[in-house]
C-alpha cells in the first residue's frame, strides 16, 4: 500500500515540477489562456486513454484505440454533414462500440492474444476509415456540434466537463461496483477470478466494447474542437494515450492501478508537449519523447512491482 | 567399502516457511546400483533430490561426490559434477532433433567452417549412444514427435552423453506400457554396468523387487531406514512408510446427523484422466479423497466443480445437474479450495477485503453498486470468526501467511453460503497451530449442515478428518472405505494399487 | 498400400500452414481475374516488391520463434534509409553510407534486445516504445519530409542486375541463406529454438540464454536495415514514414507461415511464403484496379481472416 502511495505524491510532485520549470523557462506558459488549454488538450487525451485504462486493467490491451476513434469519427462527420446532427453521433459510437465488441469476440472466444486481435482491428478500422473518406477532409460542421469541442459551459470549456463527467463515471464503475470489482480481478490473477465463479467471456467482451465505445466518444469531441476529420487523425493517439496509461501507474500486467493515475498521467504528457511547444522544440521530438516514456515507465513498473512471480 | 561411493548425502535439512522438508537425512549411493527411493507424498523424495540437483539449497549438511564435498548452488553446477536428473516433466526441446537436444549447450564444433555446427559429428555420437542403451531411435528425428518412452530415452542418453556418474530418476514408468518398462530397465542395466549410479524414485512398489539393488525409505522428511532388495519385503517396506505414531490431532465430532445428499456423481467419464467415477457425498459428512500424486484427485475435483469438461457420466448437486462453468457450479452452492491458493485461489495484488467477497457480489450486492459499509461489516464478521491475523482489512494479501491465506479462501466460500465444499490439500504449508484451527472450522461447518469432500496427501489428516474414504488410483476409485476400515496401510496399499 | 500413400499425402496438406493455402489460392484468383497477374513481367515485378517484406519477415521469424515480437522493424527501416539518404547526399562515400545505416538497424536491435532480455520486459511494449523512439528519429534527422534523388548508384540496388538476376533478389537470397545457416546450423539458431520451446532446459545446460535471446533482435534489426537498403534504392529516395505498417504485414508472414507462438516451431520458408502471398494481394489488387484506400481495408481483412481461420482450424 505505500508503495502506491509513494508514487502518487512522486507524480503529483512531478506536476508541481513541471509547472515550475517551465513558467521559468517561458513566461507565457502561466497565463490562465494557456493553462486551460492545456487542462483541455489534456482531457481529450485523458478520454482516450480512459477505456485503454480499463482494458489494461484486466491485463489485457487495445492498440485499435485510434483507428477506431478516426473511424467512428468519419462516420459520424459525415453524416452530421448532411443534417443527421443527433443520428450521426449516436451512429458513431454504435460504431466504436461495435468494433470494440469485435476485438472482446476475439480476445474472449477465439482466444487470440490482445494484442495481435487489437493491432489486427487498427488496420481494418484504419482501412475502412480510407475507403469511407476516399482521402478527403471533412470540415465546417454546424455550430451545434461545435458546441461539443470548442463550447464553454459556465465559462469551462466542455471537453474539460467531458473529462469530469467520463473520470467520475469510471472511478464510480470501477472501485464503486460489482463490475469494477471483476476487472480488477480478472487482471489480477484471471484463473483465481474464473474458480471464483467470475464470468470472464461476459466481462471482456464488455471492456472491450466499452473502450470502443469511448475511443469514439473522444473522437467526436475531438473532432468537434479541431473542427475538422480525415482518415488519418487516429494515427498519432495511440502511443500518447498508452503513455499516459503507464505514467499514471496503471500496470500493463493488470489489478493494479486506475482511472485516477490516467489523469495524472495525461496532465503529465500533455504539460511536457505543450511546453515544447512554447519552446519550439520540433514536434517530431514528441513521438521520440513518447515511446521513450512508454518504456521508461515499464521498466519503472517491472522493477518496483508488487507482483509475487515474473517470469 | 569408502572408494565405492560416487554420493553421499549427510544430515541434510531443508526447512520452507512452516515445514521441515528434510531432518537430517543420510542417503549414499554405490557406483552401479539402483538405490529406490520411497516414500508418500509430501515424505521429502522431492526436496532431496532437487538439492542435489541445485534447484534449492540445503540449510544444513553435506554432499559429498566421489569423495569430494561439493556445494551445489545451481543446477548448472550440478551438471558439472556429474549429476543429471530425469524428471517427470522431460526437459527437452520440443521442436529440436534429438541429436540436437542431446548435445544441447555443447555442439560439437564443425572442423572446416568456424561457427558451424557438425551435424554430421552429432548424429553419429547421437546414433552410438541411443544404440549402447539398446534403443532404436532416428537421432534426426524431431522430438516433439516421439513418444513418452522414446523421449525419455532421449533423456536417458542425455545423460550418457555428459558422462554423468550420477543419475536420477523421478517416476520414470508412469506413462509407460509394460514393455517399454523392460526397455527402460534394459538401459537401466547398461547404465550401471558403465558404473553409473542409479536414484530411482517411485510409487510402484514392485519395481523396487524388479529393479532395485537397495532401498531408502522416507517419512515426514526423515530417513527411516535403508536396506538391500534381496532382505526387504513388501510388507516391511510399506510398514516402514507409514509406520508414524500419530499425534493427537483436532477430535472430531463423527456423532453429526447426516442430511440430504450434497453430491452425486455418476459414471464419470473424462478420457485419459478419470474412469467410471462413483462418488456421493452427504450433508453433515467429511469424505475425504486419498491417492497418490496423479492419481486424478484434483482433477475430479476440478471437473465436479466444473473448471474441467468431462466426456461421460453425470455430476448432480443438491439435485441438480451441473455441467459448465465454475460460475454455474457457484451459483448452485458449491465452493472449491485449490491446491495451489496463490496460483488459482487468491489474487495477492488485491486486498484481503476483496478477496473475500469477490466471489458472493451478485449476491450481496444485487443492484451492481458496492457499499462500503456493508462490505466492510461482512469481511471484518469473518476475520473474526475465522481468527484471521491481519492488522486490517485492507492489507494486500500477498503479505499473509501461509495459514491466513486459506483462511481468506475459506472466508471467500463461506461469504457464497455455499454449502457444498471442496477442498484440495487443506492445510498443505501451513504450521501445526493454524491446522488445528482449519480442522476445527470444518468440523463446525458440517456440524451446521454443510458437506464437504476433502483430498488430502496426509494420512494422519484423512484418517482423522473422514467419515468415509475413497481411494483413488490411476484414474479410477480403488476402494471406498469406511472410518472403522481405514488405516494407514490399507489407504496407501490401494493407493499404490497393490492388491497382494 | 496407394490408399494409405494418398493418406500420408493429404495429412501433410491438411496441415500445410496458411500461408500455402493462401498464396496458392490468391495466384489463382488473380490469374483468373486478370490477364496481367501470370506474366514473366509481373512476377517479376511481385518478387522484386516483396524483397523487402521477405528480408524483414525472416528476422521476424526468428524473433517470434523466441517467444518474442517486434513492432518497431517499420520505423526502424525508415530510420536506416533517412540515414543511407542522408550520407549520400552528404558525399559520404555508398559503403559508409550503407554501414552506417546497418549500423543504426542494428542499434535499435541491440536496444530492443537489451530490455526485452536483460530487464524481462514484455516484447509487444518494448517495441511500441521503440517504435516511437525510432520514428521520431527518422522525422527530425529527414525534417519531416522525404530525401530524393539519391542518383543511379543508389538506385542500382533496386535496378541493377547481376548475371541477368535482379540485385534484390540476388540480395534477399543471401539473407536468407545466412539466416537459413544461422538458424539450422549453428548454436545461435540452436538455441533459439529452445528459448521458444523450453527456455528452462537450455538454461539447465548451463547456457548463456540471455545472450542469445538479446541476439535476435539484434538481427532483426540489421536485416531492417537491410531492407531499408532496397526500398531506399526503389524509390529512389528516403522517406521518414515509408515503412509503417510493415511489420504487421511481416509478423502475419511469419504467423501464416506456420511459425508458432509458444512452442519453438517454425518453418523459415513458410514466413516467404507468407510474405509472398501478401505480396501477390498487394499486387494482385493493384492489378484488378483498386483504388489504394480500400486496399488497406482488404489487405487488413483479408489477413485477418486468415489468421482466425488458422486459429480456429487448430482447436
Amino acid at each position: 500500500m505505500s508503495h502506491m502511495w509513494f508514487s502518487s505524491l512522486a507524480r503529483l510532485a512531478t506536476i508541481v515540477m513541471l509547472l515550475v520549470i517551465l513558467s521559468v523557462l517561458s513566461p507565457p506558459f502561466l497565463s490562465l489562456q494557456n493553462l486551460i488549454n492545456v487542462v483541455r488538450q489534456a482531457s481529450l487525451l485523458f478520454l482516450l486513454a480512459s477505456g485503454l485504462t480499463v482494458v489494461i486493467l484486466t491485463s489485457g490491451i487495445d492498440l485499435s484505440i485510434g483507428s477506431v476513434l478516426a473511424l467512428s469519427a468519419s462516420i459520424a462527420a459525415t453524416l452530421i454533414k448532411q443534417d443527421w446532427i443527433w443520428v450521426g453521433p449516436l451512429i458513431g459510437l454504435l460504431v466504436g462500440a461495435g468494433c470494440g465488441f469485435l476485438n472482446g469476440l476475439m480476445v474472449a472466444l477465439v482466444g487470440l492474444p490482445p494484442f495481435i486481435a487489437t493491432y489486427g482491428m487498427l488496420w481494418i478500422a484504419e482501412g475502412f476509415a480510407v475507403v469511407f473518406m476516399k482521402g478527403e477532409i471533412i470540415g465546417g460542421f454546424p455550430s451545434s456540434f461545435r458546441f461539443l469541442g470548442a463550447g464553454h459551459i459556465v465559462g469551462i470549456p466542455v471537453p474539460i466537463l467531458g473529462m469530469v463527467v467520463t473520470l467520475s463515471a469510471c472511478l464510480f464503475a470501477l472501485r464503486r461496483t460489482n463490475f469494477g470489482r471483476y476487472v480488477y480481478m480478472i487482471g489480477a490473477n484471471r484463473e483465481a477470478a474464473r474458480l471464483s465463479g467470475i464470468n470472464i467471456r461476459g466481462n471482456l467482451l464488455l471492456v472491450y466494447s466499452l473502450s470502443g465505445f469511448i475511443s469514439a466518444f473522444a473522437g467526436l469531441l475531438f473532432i468537434s474542437r479541431i473542427g475538422a476529420v480525415e482518415s488519418t487523425i487516429g494515427e498519432p493517439l495511440l502511443l500518447p494515450a498508452l503513455a499516459a496509461v503507464c505514467i499514471g501507474g496503471t500496470s500493463l500486467f493488470g489489478g493494479e492501478g486506475g482511472i485516477g493515475g490516467t489523469v495524472v498521467g495525461a496532465l503529465i504528457l500533455t504539460l511536457v508537449t505543450n511546453g515544447m511547444n512554447m519552446l519550439n522544440v520540433s514536434s517530431y521530438w514528441q513521438s521520440l519523447l513518447m515511446g521513450a516514456i512508454v518504456v521508461l515507465s515499464v521498466a519503472v513498473d517491472q522493477l518496483g512491482s508488487a507482483r509475487v512471480e515474473r517470469t | 567399502m569408502v572408494d565405492d561411493l560416487v554420493l553421499r548425502l549427510e544430515g541434510i535439512c531443508k526447512e520452507f516457511p512452516g515445514v521441515k522438508a528434510l531432518q537430517d537425512v543420510d542417503f549414499d549411493l554405490r557406483r552401479g546400483e539402483v538405490h529406490m527411493l520411497v516414500g508418500e507424498n509430501g515424505a521429502g523424495k522431492s526436496t532431496l533430490i532437487k538439492i542435489l540437483a541445485g534447484a534449492h539449497q540445503l540449510d544444513t549438511g553435506r554432499i559429498v561426490i566421489n569423495g569430494r564435498p561439493a556445494d551445489i548452488q545451481n543446477p548448472a553446477q550440478a551438471l558439472g559434477l556429474g549429476v543429471s536428473v530425469i524428471y517427470q516433466e522431460f526437459n527437452l526441446v520440443p521442436f529440436l532433433s534429438v541429436a540436437q537436444n542431446i548435445f544441447l549447450g555443447r555442439e560439437p564444433r564443425h572442423p572446416k567452417f568456424p561457427g558451424l555446427i557438425d551435424h554430421a559429428r552429432m548424429n553419429a555420437e547421437s546414433q552410438a549412444l541411443l544404440e549402447s542403451l539398446g534403443v532404436d531411435i532416428d537421432p534426426w528425428a524431431t522430438v516433439h514427435y516421439l513418444g513418452v518412452a522414446q523421449q525419455q530415452m532421449v533423456e536417458v542418453a542425455k545423460a550418457l552423453s555428459v558422462n554423468a556418474q550420477i543419475v536420477v530418476m523421478d517416476e520414470p514408468t508412469s506413462a509407460l506400457t509394460t514393455r517399454e518398462i523392460e526397455q527402460l530397465f534394459a538401459a537401466i542395466r547398461r547404465l550401471t554396468a558403465r558404473g553409473v549410479g542409479v536414484i530411482y524414485i517411485s510409487h510402484r512398489l514392485e519395481e523396487v523387487f524388479q529393479i532395485g539393488d537397495r532401498v531408502t525409505v522416507l517419512r515426514d522428511g526423515k530417513w527411516i531406514t535403508t536396506m538391500n532388495v534381496q532382505d526387504a519385503t513388501m510388507d516391511v517396506i510399506i510398514q516402514a512408510m507409514v509406520g508414524r505414531i500419530i499425534d493427537r490431532m483436532f477430535p472430531r465430532d463423527f456423532a453429526i446427523e447426516k442430511g440430504e445428499v450434497a453430491l452425486t456423481v455418476r459414471n464419470l467419464h473424462r478420457h485419459g484422466v478419470l474412469q467410471d467415477i462413483n462418488v456421493t457425498v452427504r450433508c453433515g459428512e467429511i469424505v475425504g479423497l486419498a491417492g497418490l500424486v496423479g492419481a486424478g484427485r484434483t482433477e475430479l475435483a476440478r471437473v465436479i466443480f466444473g473448471a474441467d469438461p468431462y466426456d461421460a457420466g453425470e455430476v448432480t448437486i443438491f439435485g441438480r445437474t451441473v455441467r459448465g462453468s465454475p460460475a454455474a457450479s457457484v451459483a448452485v452452492g458449491v465452493g472449491f479450495l485449490p491446491e495451489d491458493r496463490k496460483r488459482e485461489g487468491l489474487a495477492l495484488i488485491l486486498p484481503l477485503r476483496e478477496n473475500v467477497v469477490v466471489a458472493s457480489l451478485r449476491r450481496l450486492f444485487p443492484s451492481g453498486v458496492i457499499k462500503r459499509a456493508k462490505e466492510h461489516t461482512v469481511v471484518t464478521d469473518f476475520v473474526k470468526s475465522l481468527d484471521i491475523a491481519t492488522p486490517s482489512i485492507n492489507r494486500m494479501t500477498k503479505f499473509l501467511s501461509g495459514g491466513t491465506q486459506q483462511k481468506v479462501v475459506l472466508a471467500k466460500w463461506l461469504c457464497t453460503q455455499s454449502r457444498f465444499l471442496i477442498f484440495d490439500e487443506p492445510t498443505r504449508g501451513i504450521d501445526v497451530g493454524a491446522k488445528a484451527e482449519i480442522h476445527q472450522l470444518m468440523n463446525e461447518l458440517v456440524k451446521q449442515g454443510a458437506a464437504i469432500l476433502m483430498i488430502s496427501s496426509e494420512l494422519p489428516e484423512v484418517l482423522n478428518m473422514s467419515d468415509r474414504i475413497y481411494v483413488m488410483h490411476k484414474g479410477r476409485i480403488t476402494k471406498e472405505l469406511s472410518r472403522e476400515e481405514a488405516t494407514q496401510e490399507a489407504i496407501l496399499r490401494h493407493a499404490m494399487g497393490v492388491t497382494t | 498400400m496407394s490408399e494409405t500413400l494418398w493418406r500420408g499425402w493429404a495429412r501433410r496438406v491438411a496441415m500445410a500452414p496458411g500461408a500455402v493455402y493462401a498464396l496458392i489460392l490468391l495466384s489463382l484468383a488473380f490469374a483468373l481475374f486478370t490477364a496481367q497477374f501470370l506474366t514473366l513481367h509481373n512476377l517479376t515485378n511481385v518478387g522484386m516488391q516483396g524483397s523487402v517484406l521477405v528480408i524483414v519477415s525472416l528476422g521476424m521469424t526468428l524473433i517470434i520463434l523466441s517467444e518474442g515480437i517486434d513492432l518497431s522493424v517499420g520505423p526502424v527501416l525508415g530510420l536506416a534509409g533517412v540515414v543511407l539518404a542522408l550520407a549520400v547526399k552528404q558525399q559520404v562515400p555508398l559503403p559508409l553510407a550503407i554501414l552506417a545505416a546497418i549500423a543504426v538497424g542494428t542499434t535499435f536491435g541491440a536496444l530492443n534486445g537489451a530490455l526485452i532480455s536483460y530487464l524481462g520486459l514484455p516484447p509487444f511494449v518494448v517495441t511500441l516504445g521503440t517504435f516511437g523512439v525510432a520514428q521520431g528519429c527518422a522525422l527530425i534527422l529527414s525534417k519531416g519530409s522525404s530525401i530524393p534523388e539519391l542518383g543511379p548508384r543508389v538506385q542500382y540496388f533496386y535496378d541493377g542486375q547481376i548475371f541477368g538476376v535482379r540485385v534484390p533478389i540476388i540480395l534477399t537470397a543471401i539473407v536468407f541463406l545466412t539466416v537459413y545457416l544461422i538458424l539450422y546450423y549453428t548454436k545461435f539458431g540452436t538455441y533459439i529454438f529452445a528459448i521458444g520451446g523450453n527456455q528452462q532446459a537450455l538454461t539447465l545446460a548451463g547456457v548463456r540464454t540471455l545472450r542469445y535471446k538479446a541476439g535476435v533482435y539484434l538481427l532483426g534489426g540489421s536485416l531492417a536495415a537491410t531492407a531499408a537498403l532496397v526500398m531506399t534504392a526503389r524509390m529512389n529516395a528516403a522517406h521518414p514514414t515509408v515503412a509503417v505498417g510493415l511489420e504487421f504485414d511481416a509478423i502475419v508472414s511469419v504467423i501464416l507461415g506456420g511459425t508458432s507462438f509458444e512452442r519453438g516451431k517454425g518453418w523459415l520458408g513458410g514466413s516467404i511464403i507468407g510474405a509472398l502471398a501478401i505480396t501477390v494481394l498487394r499486387n494482385g489488387l493493384t492489378l484488378v484496379g483498386m483504388s489504394s484506400s480500400w486496399q488497406v481495408s482488404t489487405v487488413g481483412l483479408v489477413i485477418i481472416l486468415a489468421i482466425v481461420a488458422d486459429a480456429l482450424r487448430r482447436i
